[in-house]
Order: structure tokens, then sequence, then C-alpha cells
């Protein structure tokens, strides 16, 4: 689903180069929910802006879902995000001009879905997460776990393949970070593979697996597991080469 | 506190300079524009004698022609005749009173190193001085008695004294014009005069009269006027005839020192017209008309449609630049919610951040004004550049400096009200999150 | 296609949103008023005059003093005159269109009636006078030079043949055969026969309501001592002639005073110098206007972009592509001009309304106010793009980066 292989990232600017990614490898199979942890700096962000092709990388390779993103131009990269990948932020990052209707309808019209469809997808998305009864309400008169679950309903709205999550309960309190972990989990037992940046161990503990970056890098702590799907999927794109 | 605000003003326009400088710059411009045409408004519409304007009144008889009114709207006739002329000046009914018109005349001076040259003058009577109080640097004006003995006696203007006696008291000596002498009497010093409101039926802004004349010469001398004739009806052959006619061509004005001398000068000429009718003039209804100075100015459109059009629009624009600062004021504030949220944690009230915030607002309005003015300046600059005539009344004086800036500031304020109240109702708590 | 979230989105920021569609309300209005007043002045100001303009300028002469005879120095000018090289006719006359002073009166097709049947300005030249205005007859003969009096101020002018403008001939006979009859310019004289026709001939005032009722009459009329004439120069010498016929009248008779000469296209410019100044100032204006509108739509745009920033980073990583982000910016411009163009448009036949009935302003055409919409649409998409296009390149990863 996700592979990235010996990744780099440099920010360069005319005195140095920092290294937010250094050799970075990871590959996520289709259906995984893998927890990305690692303390502040490390380059969690980076990697998952990489990951959502929110930014570009500067070495490496990086296929999604099969696709190789490097040398797709912005319209491109603004296409394969729309089509499979659902965003999750930590700061919910709904608009607040728009209704919960309006915030879940923004993905779908970038993927020119018609009328009827979007409303039916928006509708299910929404009563997936609960809030059906409130599609008419602005996201300040909401709760923020009420909030975070929108944004959820936003993410899946466009049935995407990859679920990504930055930090999904950084913002709110035990109570309504439990709820949101259970709704991901619910997800990821119905087929889309979750990729969650976080640095709470507990969260991360509720994982199938766990990658810990520590200074731009990897260590996989199911690296046996890892090594052999890596292998088999260069197996696998040598045959088909 | 109010220095401390004042700074953090100061400041913040060097923040955002793009957008500071959009909003000064628009004020200026709507200031500018509403300020250059509301002076030549004001100067052209001001009261040129505004101590005895309400006393002078012009008077207007309707001699006009039974078939047709003088003008469509009604209005009696805006001068009058020879005959009606001589006779209010004979009655003397009023406190003061004279009859005048314009003079063109060749000038022959003495000095043979000045070629001869045609000057503009008015013929009136003594009463004119007093009516009018031209200012006097040598001499006096003539007296009535001089009046009745038609005397060859002449007012010089200042510009005239210049140019033939190089400024020198001149009283006594002599000036030939079209080959008669007359005695100067006084020479005035400079009359500035914004409007020569005391004729208007040659236009308001027209060049200043250089000397003055005995009305009563004038006619003996058989003398035309230079200013607008009007007939309803054809006077017959000769100069005598003429003066008999029904020929509008003289302005008469009287001074009534209260609201009862005018009542009864009015009573007075609606009784004199009423004897002329059975003398088979006047055959129009009973039409006179006494407005004053005032009024006067108002009648002839002094401050002509171009230019109430072009003050409205200047103002019309204003709002528009206040509109505009209103929206970029909102624009800046709102990108200081954090400040502000972190000021109201710090224990500002919403009544000091109000404060500081207006008080930015005044001095984006200061600065406006600052350069509103420079622009006024360039403005009025190129209004006497458009109208020649203009001259006098596109001049920036001191009440015109400072209406400007008062403008200014209270435009600004008034812009910045509604973006301070939403500044003021930042929660501290919504900014200061993190 | 995404017009309702856009208005949505706007509902939600009304006052930034009433602002803006303000002042392209107020500009809209402004704008096409004080279009088409330009425009009426400027159709004004392109009005002809009927005259030769390009070759021909008038001087004055006054003469003083006892010895000082008016008519023979008037024959002996005009001889002067039509002898010096590079003049191709003068005469004497007391007026010029454009000038704003001469005389008026009124002509009746019987004696003795009560009201005229037209209003015309007199001009009273010689036997030169067609040629020297350089106005064209259309119908009947010119001036014979024994039909030309010599009058004095005292005396009354009733000229025997008269020659009219096309205009007022066909004001007194609608039917066409104006030449040859009769009219009377004063109730009780004798009448007097139209012998020619010429295509135009302003009359002095350019505010009159009858512009195009113009009289020429045979007569020699001084101002007292004071004659006007009007020389027409041979095509292109006319500044060279000028310093002769000043130079030579003045040798010709000392004891006289020669006022300064004035083109003919000098007393046009001022004639319509208020017209020309109203135009410029008005021009100035929407100039002004229209600047501080498109200054004013470029800071409110740059200030919702930078407040929005985030959300722009949001839309992106949900898959707005960059030109999603720019037409997001482009349909609210438009949406909000078109809020303010629909009010403006009432605003504008509103002020009109005003100026009408304040100022007996003519009603603005409706074609102004469309026309009007097409600028301030334009303006509108012109102004927004610069913000627009720094929106449409914020980066995705705004979405993730913490408050």
């Amino acid at each position: 689903m996700l592979k990235m292989t010996h990744l780099q990232k440099v920010y360069r600017t005319h005195l140095i180069e920092t290294y937010a990614l250094r050799d970075f490898s990871i590959n996520v199979a289709e259906g995984e929910f893998v927890a990305v942890t690692g303390p502040s700096g490390s380059g969690k962000t980076t990697f998952l802006n990489i990951a959502g092709l929110l930014e570009e990388f500067t070495g490496g390779s990086y296929l999604l879902d099969g696709v190789d993103v490097h040398g797709l131009d912005d319209n491109g990269r603004s296409r394969l995000r729309n089509e499979k990948i659902g965003f999750i932020f930590q700061g919910f990052n709904l608009i607040p001009d728009l209704n919960l209707f309006d915030n879940v309808d923004v993905p779908l019209r970038y993927r020119g879905y018609g009328a009827a469809e979007r409303k039916r997808r928006i509708e299910e998305a929404l009563g997936r997460v609960g809030l059906s009864s409130r599609m008419k309400h602005y996201p300040s008169e909401l709760s923020g776990g009420q909030q975070q679950r929108v944004a959820i309903a936003r993410a899946l709205a466009g049935s995407p393949r990859l679920l990504l999550a930055d930090e999904p309960t950084g913002n709110l309190d035990s109570l309504m970070a439990r709820g949101v972990m259970e709704l991901l989990e619910e997800i990821n037992g119905q087929g889309t593979t979750i990729v969650m940046v976080t640095h709470d161990p507990e969260l991360a503990a509720r994982a199938q697996r766990n990658v810990h970056v520590i200074d731009g890098q990897v260590t996989d702590f199911d690296a046996e597991a890892s090594l052999r799907q890596s292998s088999s999927a260069a197996a696998a794109d040598t045959a088909i080469a | 506190m109010f220095a401390y605000y004042l700074q953090l003003g100061l400041r913040s326009l060097k923040r955002n300079p793009i957008l500071t400088a959009l909003m000064i710059v628009g004020i200026a411009m709507g200031i500018a524009a509403s300020m250059t045409t509301l002076t030549v408004m004001h100067l052209m519409g001001s009261d040129p004698i505004p101590w005895k304007s309400d006393k002078l009144h012009y008077v207007q008889l309707d001699n006009w022609g039974a078939d047709a009114p003088y003008t469509e709207d009604g209005r009696p006739p805006d001068q009058v005749t020879y005959r009606d002329a001589t006779a209010l000046m004979t009655a003397a009914k009023a406190d003061k009173q004279t009859a005048m018109f314009k003079v063109v005349k060749p000038v022959q001076p003495e000095n043979r190193e000045v070629k001869p040259f045609q000057a503009q003058g008015r013929a009136t009577f003594a009463d004119f001085f007093a009516m009018f109080e031209p200012p006097f640097r040598y001499g006096h004006g003539w007296n009535r008695d001089q009046d009745a003995g038609h005397a060859r006696v002449i007012v010089l203007g200042s510009e005239m004294n210049e140019k033939l006696f190089g400024g020198q008291d001149s009283t006594g000596r002599s000036v030939r014009l079209d080959g008669a002498d007359y005695t100067i009497v006084g020479v005035l010093a400079d009359w500035k005069l914004r409007t020569r409101y005391y004729d208007l039926t040659v236009g308001a802004f027209a060049e200043p009269d250089e000397y003055f004349v005995p009305f009563t010469t004038m006619i003996d001398l058989k003398q035309r006027a230079s200013g607008n004739n009007s007939c309803w009806r054809a006077p017959g052959t000769g100069w005598d005839a003429y003066l008999d006619s029904d020929c509008v061509w003289i302005q008469m004005w009287v001074q009534l020192d209260s609201p009862a001398r005018l009542a009864e000068y009015h009573a007075f000429l609606d009784n004199y017209v009423n004897e002329q009718k059975k003398l088979g003039r006047f055959p129009r209804p009973l039409n006179n008309r006494l407005l004053d100075v005032n009024q006067w100015m108002v009648d002839q459109r002094v401050v002509s449609r171009d230019v109430q059009v072009q003050t409205g629009l200047g103002f019309a624009f204003l709002v528009v630049c206040l509109v505009n600062t209103i929206g970029l004021l909102l624009a800046k504030f709102s990108r200081k919610a954090g400040e502000i949220g972190l000021r109201r944690a710090l224990g500002a009230s919403r009544r000091e951040v109000f404060k500081q915030f207006l008080i930015e607002s005044g001095v984006i309005g200061i600065s406006g004004g600052v350069l509103g003015l420079v622009l006024t300046g360039v403005g009025l600059l190129a209004v006497r550049a458009l109208y020649a005539e203009y001259k006098t009344v596109a001049t920036l004086d001191l009440t015109m400096v400072a209406t400007t800036l008062v403008l200014a500031v209270v435009s600004a304020i008034l812009a910045g009200l509604y973006p301070t109240w939403r500044a003021c109702r930042v929660q501290p708590a919504t900014q200061l999150k993190l | 296609m995404e017009i309702r979230p856009i208005l949505s989105a706007l509902m939600r920021s009304k006052v930034s949103m009433i602002l803006i569609g303000l002042q392209v309300a107020l500009t809209l209005a402004i704008v096409c008023n004080a279009l088409f007043i330009i425009h009426e002045r400027l159709q004004r100001m392109d009005r002809p005059s009927g005259m030769n303009e390009a070759d021909t300028f008038i001087i004055s002469s006054t003469g003083f003093g006892q010895g000082f005879d008016v008519k023979s120095s008037q024959q002996a000018d005009l001889a002067l005159l039509r002898s010096l090289p590079g003049v191709a006719d003068a005469t004497s006359a007391i007026t010029v269109p454009m000038s704003q002073s001469g005389w008026s009166t009124g002509v009746s097709l019987k004696p003795n009636q009560t009201t005229d049947t037209a209003s015309t300005a007199l001009y009273l030249v010689d036997a030169h006078g067609l040629s020297a205005y350089g106005v064209q007859l259309v119908e009947g003969r010119d001036f014979k030079p024994e039909e030309v009096q010599f009058k004095t101020f005292n005396e009354r002018v009733v000229p025997t043949s008269v020659i009219v403008t096309r205009a007022l001939a066909q004001r007194l006979f609608p039917d066409g055969d104006a030449l040859g009859k009769q009219v009377y310019y004063d109730n009780e004289g004798p009448a007097s026969t139209i012998i020619g026709i010429v295509e135009r001939l302003q009359t002095p005032w350019l505010d009159s309501d009858f512009i195009d009722n113009s009289t020429l009459a045979p007569v020699l009329f001084p101002y007292g001592n004071a004659t006007r004439y009007v020389v027409r120069a041979e095509p292109g010498r006319r500044d060279e002639v000028i310093k002769v016929v000043e130079q030579k009248l003045q040798e010709a008779n000392p004891s006289r005073i020669l006022s300064k000469v004035r083109t003919l296209e000098q007393v046009r410019a001022e004639g319509y110098a208020n017209d020309r100044a109203m135009a410029i100032i008005l021009g100035a204006v929407i100039f002004a206007l229209l600047a501080i509108t498109a200054l004013g739509i470029v800071g409110m745009a740059s200030f919702w972009v930078a407040q929005r920033t985030r959300q722009i980073g949001t839309r992106r990583a949900l898959g707005a592509t960059r030109f999603d982000i720019l037409r997001y910016f482009q349909l609210e411009n438009f949406i909000i001009t078109s809020i303010g163009l629909v009010v403006g448009g009432v605003l504008a036949y509103a002020l009109s309304l005003w100026l009408m009935s304040a100022f007996q302003a003519p009603r603005l055409p409706w074609h102004y106010v469309p026309v009007g919409f097409l600028c301030l649409w334009t303006l509108g998409q012109l102004a927004v793009l610069g913000p627009a296009l720094r929106a449409s390149r914020v980066p995705p990863a705004v979405a993730t980066r913490s408050v």
C-alpha cells in the first residue's frame, strides 16, 4: 500500500543542510494499522507530509498503492491525494465558515462527483461517525471530539484506501480520545489501511504494528515482518519488470 | 497611557507597510478630493460682506412685456431700466442707494511712456463706497452733491494707480479717459473680492473694476454700458429714446438697516410700480424682489451646478475611501487577535484595548490628513489650471486646513470604530490555547 | 460549480463582504453617472460652429479723442486688411460663435405678432461676411456691397435683406421654402427678405436653446468708437498674418487701442473651458475611484488569503489542485462583485434620478450600467488575481503544521 525506500528529505538553506529524513524505509501493507511514534523533531510530521503527498522528498523512492509518486506534477499529486488518501489532523482543520455537510463535501467536490452521489456519501460518512443529526451545524458549535469525528467523516467520505492520522487525539481529553480511537479501529476493521502518527505510547500500543522514528530513521519493531514483506514486494517488482 | 498607545500605533504602522500605505493613501485621496471641491464651493458661495450682507438688497422690478415673462420660471429681469433707476435714486427712500453699470473706456496716460489702454470701470453713485466698503489708500469717495453736479471726478483702483502714478498718492491730479479729464478724489487699497458680488450679471469671477466714476457724468457723456442689455421691445431712435425705453441695463442696490425698513421699502416699490401701471408701463403682475447679498448670489448661481456636482462627487469618493479603510482596518486588526488575547490575559480591560486601537486609527487619520492636505494643495493648483477664473476661490485658508485635518481624523476614527469594537471582543482564552 | 458553499462561507463573514460589495456598488453608481456626464460634455464640445476655425482670428480697435471718425477708420482698416498678403478675406463684425456675447432678437412671420416665431442671434457683417466667416451658402445669394448700411448705436437696425441658417429657415418655414420670404425682426418695423441660406452658423451662446438659429445682416455697426474685425487667413498662414495685421493696423492709425488678437481656436477653448475642466475632473475621479476599489479588493483578498492559509492547506490536502484554489478566490470575488453590482445598478439609476431633479440633468441611458458591470467584473477579477495566485501557492503541508 505504502512503500518508502531509502527516502531522504533535506531542508537546505544557504548556510546549513538539515536532514529531516535520512534513509527512511517503511512498507505498510494493505489493511494494516500502523502507528508511527517518536520524539518531537524526529521526522514524524515530515514522514506524514511526504506520505500524504503534501511535501516532496529529495531522495529515495515512494510507491503509493503501486504508483511511483516521484515526478508527478502538482495536479497529479492533488488528484492522487484526493482519490487514495484521507487525512485526519491533530487540529481537525475543519473549515469554520462551512457547516458539517459542506465540510465533508469539500473533498467530494474536488473528486467531481454529482450532487446525488455527494449527498449519499456525506450522509453515509456522517452516519458512520454518529453525527447525522447535526449536518447543518457549524464546527464552532461542536465539542472537540465531535469535530474530530467530522474530520474522520470527511476523510472517509471519498472511500480512501489509506487513512493518514496526525495525533488524532492530541487535542482531546481521554474519554473523547478513546471514542475516536475505537472509531479508527472500526474503520480499519472494515479494510481501510491506517497510518497514525502519535507520541502517545498507549495509543500506539493499540495499533497492529509500531514504527519508531528517531532522527529521521526507522526502527521497525516488527522488523522481521517488515523485512519479509519488503523483500517479497521487491521480488514482485522484479517479476513485473 | 496615551503616549504609550501612540507609540504602539506608530510602530504598528511600520509593521504592515503595504497595508498601512494603502489605508493612508486611501484616506488622503478621499480627503483631497472632498476638500478641494469643498474649498472651491465654500469660497465661491461664502458671504463676501458678512457684517452687512443682510442689509444690502438688490432691486428687481418686473417691467417686462405682457406676452412673455423675462424667464420661464417667472423671475423678474436681473437689471432695471434707466428710467426706474433714476426715479428710485431721486426718491432716495432707502438708507443708502446706488444704481450702477459697467463701462469700458480708453485711458490716455499723461506719461508718454505708458501706452493708451482699455480699462474696465464702474459708473455709480456716491453711496457705493459707504455701501460696499472698499478700502481707501488715499482720499475718499465723492459725495452726493458731486453726483447731483455731474462732477468729473474719479476713484482709482490700486492697480490702475500703480500703472499710472507708480502707486503714489495721486489725489488731486487728473486722468484722461476717452478725451475727457477727471479729477482723482480717492485711490483704493488692494480690494480683495473673491466674487464681484455687486455685479453678478457679467459673471461673478470677472476681472475687478479698475476705476469708479459718477453715474450722472457718464449719462451726460452718453456712455453706453458694457454689460448686458435686454429689451422686450425695440427702443426708439436716439440716446434719449434709449434712456426712456424699457430696456434693462442697470444694477440697482439699496441698503436697508432693519427688517422694518426693508418692509417699508418693499411697500414703496409696490406703490411705485402701481403708479407706473397707471402710465401704461409694467403690464405684468406685481413681481418686485429685494434679495439680500447671499440670496442674490444663490439666485445667480455663483456656485455653479458643475461645482456642486463636483463637491457631491468628492464626498461620495470620500465615502468609498472610508469603506475601503474600514475593510483594511478590519483586516489589520483581526491579524492581531493573538496580541489582543495576550494583552487581555495580562490584564488589559476591553476599554484599554478599545483605546489602543482607536488611537491607532487616529494615527492613520492624521497621517492620511497630512498627506491629504498636500494633495488638496495639488488639487487646488489643478483647479486653477483648469478654471482660469477661479484663482480667487481655489486657495487654502487656515479654516480649510484645520477642517481638512479634523475631517481626516474624524473619518479615520469613524472608519476605525467597527474594527476596534470587533477587536475588543476577542476572547483571551481562544487565542491562548497552546 | 461550487457557488453555494462559497456563498454560505461568505455569509459567515458578512461584514467584509458588505464592505467590498458596498464599495463596488458606490463605484458603479458614480462611475456610470460620471461617464455619462463626460460623454455629454465631449458631445457638446464636438458641435461644429459652422465657421472656418482653423484660419480665422478676431481683433478689435478702439479709437479715442475728438478727432476720431469711426466710419472712415473702419473703411480704411477693411481696405488695408483685405490688401495684406496671406489674408483671404476680412469683415467687420460684432461677434463670433462661442464667444458667449452678442445680440439676439426675436423673428416673426407677421408684424405685431404677440409671440415671436423663433429666436435668433444677429450677426452684423458687411458684404464680405460670409467669406470672412468661412460659412457655406447653400441657397440664394450673398450680400451685395450696395446693400450694406452704416448704423451707429442709437439708430434702429432693421436690415432689408438677411441670410439665415438652415436651422432657422426650417424653424420659420417648415416646408423648406424660406428663400425669398419676408420676416419681421422688429415688430413695428419694415419686413426683411431672406435672400440666402447658409448651412450652419452657431449663435455666440453655447448654452442657448436656439444655438443653430442665426441671422446675418449687412450692417456696419461700430460699438461707439470700437470695431471688431474677423480676418480669415489663407490656409496655414494664420500665425504669420496675425503679426502683420497687428503691426499694420497700429501703423495706420496710432490714436487707437488694439485688443489682443484671439484666434477662433482660442475662442473655442475659452468657450468650452468649463466643459473641458468638468470632463477632466470627472475623469480623474473615475480613475481614482477605480484605483481605490481595485486596491481595496487587493487588500481584502490578501487578508482573506492570509487568514485562510490553513484552510487552503487543508483543501489542498483534501485533493484541491492549485487551479481549484485559484478558481475559488476568483469565483468568490465574482460573487461579491456581482452582489455589489446589483445594488450599484439600482444606486446608479437613483443617482441619475436625483441629478435629474436637482440639476435638470438628462436621464442616464440604460446601457451605461451593463457596460459598468463588465468593467467592474473585469476590475475585480484582475484585482483578486494576485492574492488568488498567492493562495494557490500555499503548500498543502500547512495543514499538518501545528497552530
